[in-house]
């Protein structure tokens, strides 16, 4: 007969008295894959499994990344980037309905992108943004994150575009709208002379070229006239390279 | 007063040449086979939004503007995004539909009250 040791003061059991002994149900533990990513909270851990029970639930899908300000570190996160990777394809009625599921269950806002693996890799040559948001990611299986760098001009010039906006009206943009414009023409910018992207490299570049903190920004407590006067010569330098490439990219055609 | 609203108008102007430039833009693109629709760009705010946002301060807001100034509107961002996109045609840019932008032009001074 075996015998099992408890601890003494344990109420309820005498001494040499028989019990059954059963084997606990082992709970399986979801291992996330992550990039760059230290130290995630644990209750952030918790909510990324349960938006993948979700999602697994109702769609078939390749893979399911979680990026954006979600895994920084504290709470002051807007919203959660959500990157599915298509199996098949889906109504855009389904998606609705597993957003609506994972924003009433976590009571977060989250943010659905559905893209195929291919889609997933052509941004990742080609948009440093993609770069940008992926360069710290969680995710439900392992993924491809380095692919050879593509220039495509044209794409970038249209990307470029949309950090236009800031010159023409300054005075109407909040102190985020601001940065995100500024993020999205650095992106570019390093981009284009194939230096590291990542949120600290864009920080660096941010303070280097701008003498500000990205807070500061976000404070929107910035001196327009200096400002404005750096951030229109950096765009005219991006656009300029960019439409140089376009004109060289079709010289070689 | 007068000073205030042709300040409007111009900030109005600069959004709208920059919007009717992206909507050519990417049409031309699209017929690359490299194209991917941008789904990541989202807190950026458009230039649509923007000069709708302006649209709303100038007056009169319920109705279209005076026939003079929806010309002036509409022939300035006509000529100013027609010099945008030359400058990609000139680079090399393939596709560009330039018989186009009349038409995107009217159609959003339309949807924004101004003619």
């Amino acid at each position: 007969m075996d015998q099992i040791y408890i601890n003494k003061k344990r109420i309820g059991f005498n001494i040499g008295e028989y019990v059954v002994i059963k084997l606990i149900e082992k709970k399986p533990t979801e291992k996330l894959y992550s990039h760059n990513l230290k130290d995630l909270e644990p209750i952030k851990e918790e909510i990324i499994n349960k938006i993948i029970k979700i999602i697994d639930k109702k769609i078939e899908n390749k893979n399911i990344i979680i990026t954006g300000s979600f895994l920084d570190k504290g709470f002051k996160f807007n919203d959660i980037d959500i990157i599915i990777i298509k199996e098949s394809n889906v109504k855009f009625s389904s998606l609705k309905s597993i957003k609506d599921e994972i924003d009433g269950q976590t009571g977060i806002k989250s943010h659905i992108i559905y893209l195929t693996n291919e889609e997933l890799l052509a941004g990742l040559s080609t948009d440093p943004l993609y770069k940008l948001m992926l360069n710290k990611c969680a995710s439900k299986k392992r993924f491809i994150y380095k692919m050879k760098k593509k220039i495509n001009y044209k794409l970038l010039d249209l990307h470029l575009l949309k950090s236009k906006t800031l010159m023409d009206s300054f005075d109407i943009l909040n102190g985020d709208e601001k940065y995100y414009s500024l993020r999205n023409m650095v992106v570019i910018y390093l981009f284009l002379e194939n230096k590291e992207i990542s949120r600290d490299s864009i920080e660096k570049e941010i303070k280097v070229t701008f003498s500000l903190d990205v807070d500061k920004i976000r404070q929107n407590l910035i001196n327009k006239e200096d400002f404005i006067k750096k951030y229109k010569s950096m765009y005219n330098e991006v656009s300029r390279k960019i439409l140089e490439g376009v004109k060289n990219g079709s010289k070689q055609k | 007063m007068v000073q205030n609203r042709n300040k409007l108008i111009d900030i109005f102007i600069g959004n709208m040449i920059n919007s009717i430039v992206h909507i050519i833009l990417e049409r031309a693109i699209k017929k690359d086979k490299e194209y991917l629709a941008d789904k990541y760009r989202k807190e950026l705010i458009t230039s649509f939004e923007i000069a709708k946002s302006y649209r709303e301060k100038i007056n009169p807001i319920k109705v279209p503007l005076p026939e003079k100034d929806a010309f002036y509107i509409k022939n300035k961002i006509v000529k100013r995004v027609k010099a945008e996109l030359k400058i990609r045609i000139l680079k090399g840019y393939e596709n560009i539909n330039l018989n186009e932008i009349e038409n995107e032009v009217g159609k959003a001074l339309k949807e924004l009250n101004i003619l």
